[in-house]
């Protein structure tokens, strides 16, 4: 067999073999690729926000776990949009092994914070300390939606969530705050 | 599956099944084998006092191995493994399914161009040679290691390492691997069905590995998979009857003679060849060369 024979087909099996581990590594959502909305909501009181269930049963974590509790901690987040402008600090508690996030305070643009009344917006129900799903609550004109999120770990101190609300996407970067 | 492949592994599981395999098979199934196949050598009357003596030798040479193996491995794991995972690797790689199964392949397939290696230049086969030298063929043998038959498997573990994967997870790949080679030097077994023989490396391809005939010299290098030598041009199924052991027998047990002899052999080659050039081409060039003089 000629060297060149040899030197292309090795070079195909590592790529193939490395390839795959990468795809299997990078390149794999772990969770579904088409959130679905679980239900909407006009205008939900507080109450009615908070007793929201996700659909799914939390499978995220154990109770000590120190790949995902970096989680555990305020964050915040900038937005500038027709209906907000100026960042919103979120409190994310570890709640019956389920990472629950809460509004916490609101910022406007001069840096002036006023204390929200701790609605909770996110449920994570499945993460494994680099990607995971859960549910949001988003506003949108007025309604509230909660729509399916994907997260993604960027950093120690940083997290993308994303969603796709028939056609109303965003991505969120969740900096610790 | 694709999530199943996917989900992320605990490194205290995934130690646990490797302690299975690797470690513990010596106990319930290497030594369990060996006893089995002396007792086959007695029922056949083939158990001699050279087969005994053999077979201890075989053992002491691992000590030898071992022993250099142990430092070299503290140096190369702790040192260079983690300097090139650390500077100069592709994004690290999460410990799932998919990452295992394709570092235990990548260790196979790096395992098959590292023993080709060991035949094809003269350093490599100074010390491999150790390892063919037995007339005889069973678990034993896996044991009988030349000395620096430790060193040719980092240099080629690094590039693993360099494609993002755990240095301990590609240690433990390799063991692997070895692991399975050390099932074959058997002879109770002979051909299993072709699919197995067509995929897997056998007692049967790996006898004819072993084989001094000279139709089998140099073939069948694989340790978990038959298909790269398939694909690489090294396969020979088994046909003749094997003759086991090299082309220039030591006729020897001592297990001083058995671990040194690929080496001091080398030693006077080299001795024999003119030329400081000619003399490190030896190193490099197959085991059969020698510069025209």
């Amino acid at each position: 067999m000629k060297n060149s024979t040899l030197v292309f087909r090795s070079l195909g099996i590592i790529i193939f073999l490395a390839g795959l581990a990468h795809l299997f590594s990078f390149g794999v959502e772990i969770s579904d690729d088409n959130p679905v909305p679980t239900q909407e909501t006009n205008s939900a009181p507080v109450e009615e926000s908070e007793a929201a269930t996700p659909s799914e049963t939390p499978t995220a974590t154990s109770a000590n776990d120190p790949e995902t509790d970096f989680l555990i901690d305020k964050w915040q987040v900038s937005y500038k949009t027709e209906d907000y402008n100026g960042a919103i600090i979120y409190d994310i508690k570890k709640e019956d092994k389920t990472f629950n996030a809460y509004l916490h305070q609101y910022v406007d643009q001069m840096g002036y914070a006023v204390n929200a009344e701790g609605d909770k917006v996110l449920t994570v129900t499945k993460f494994n300390g680099r990607k995971g799903k859960g549910i949001y609550t988003i506003t949108y004109e007025g309604k509230q939606y909660e729509v399916a999120c994907k997260i993604a770990r960027v950093n120690e101190n940083t997290f993308n969530l994303s969603y796709d609300y028939y056609g109303y996407a965003d991505v969120e970067t969740w900096k610790r705050h | 599956m694709i999530e199943f492949l996917a989900k992320k592994l605990e490194w205290l599981d995934v130690n646990y099944w490797f302690y299975i395999f690797n470690d513990l098979s010596l106990f319930y199934i290497i030594i369990p084998f060996f006893i089995l196949e002396l007792i086959r050598y007695a029922y056949l009357k083939r158990l001699s006092k050279d087969l005994v003596l053999d077979s201890i030798a075989n053992i002491l040479t691992f000590g030898g191995f071992f022993l250099i193996e142990i430092i070299l491995g503290i140096l190369a794991i702790t040192k260079v493994y983690y300097w090139v995972y650390n500077n100069i690797s592709l994004p690290h790689l999460e410990l799932n399914w998919a990452t295992i199964i394709c570092c235990v392949l990548l260790a196979d397939f790096a395992y098959y161009w590292e023993h080709r290696t060991m035949h094809r230049i003269g350093i490599g086969w100074a010390t491999h040679t150790v390892h063919h030298s037995s007339p005889h063929f069973n678990m034993s043998v896996a044991y009988r290691f030349g000395p620096l038959d430790a060193i040719m498997p980092i240099v080629f573990s690094l590039p693993i390492v360099m494609l993002g994967f755990d240095p301990i997870l590609v240690l433990l790949s390799e063991v692997f691997v070895q692991v399975f080679q050390t099932l074959l030097h058997t002879e109770i077994i002979g051909k299993l069905t072709k699919p197995i023989e067509f995929i897997f490396n056998t007692p049967s391809h790996h006898r004819v590995h072993h084989g001094s005939n000279r139709q089998y010299w140099d073939k069948n290098y694989a340790g978990i998979l038959i298909i790269w030598d398939r694909m690489l041009g090294t396969f020979e199924p088994e046909k003749e009857k094997v003759v086991y052991g090299i082309s220039q027998p030591i006729n020897s047990v001592n297990p001083i003679v058995v671990f040194f002899h690929g080496i001091s052999r080398f030693v006077k080659k080299l001795g024999e060849i003119k030329g400081f050039s000619n003399k490190l081409l030896a190193f490099v060039k197959p085991p059969d060369w020698m510069p025209k003089q």
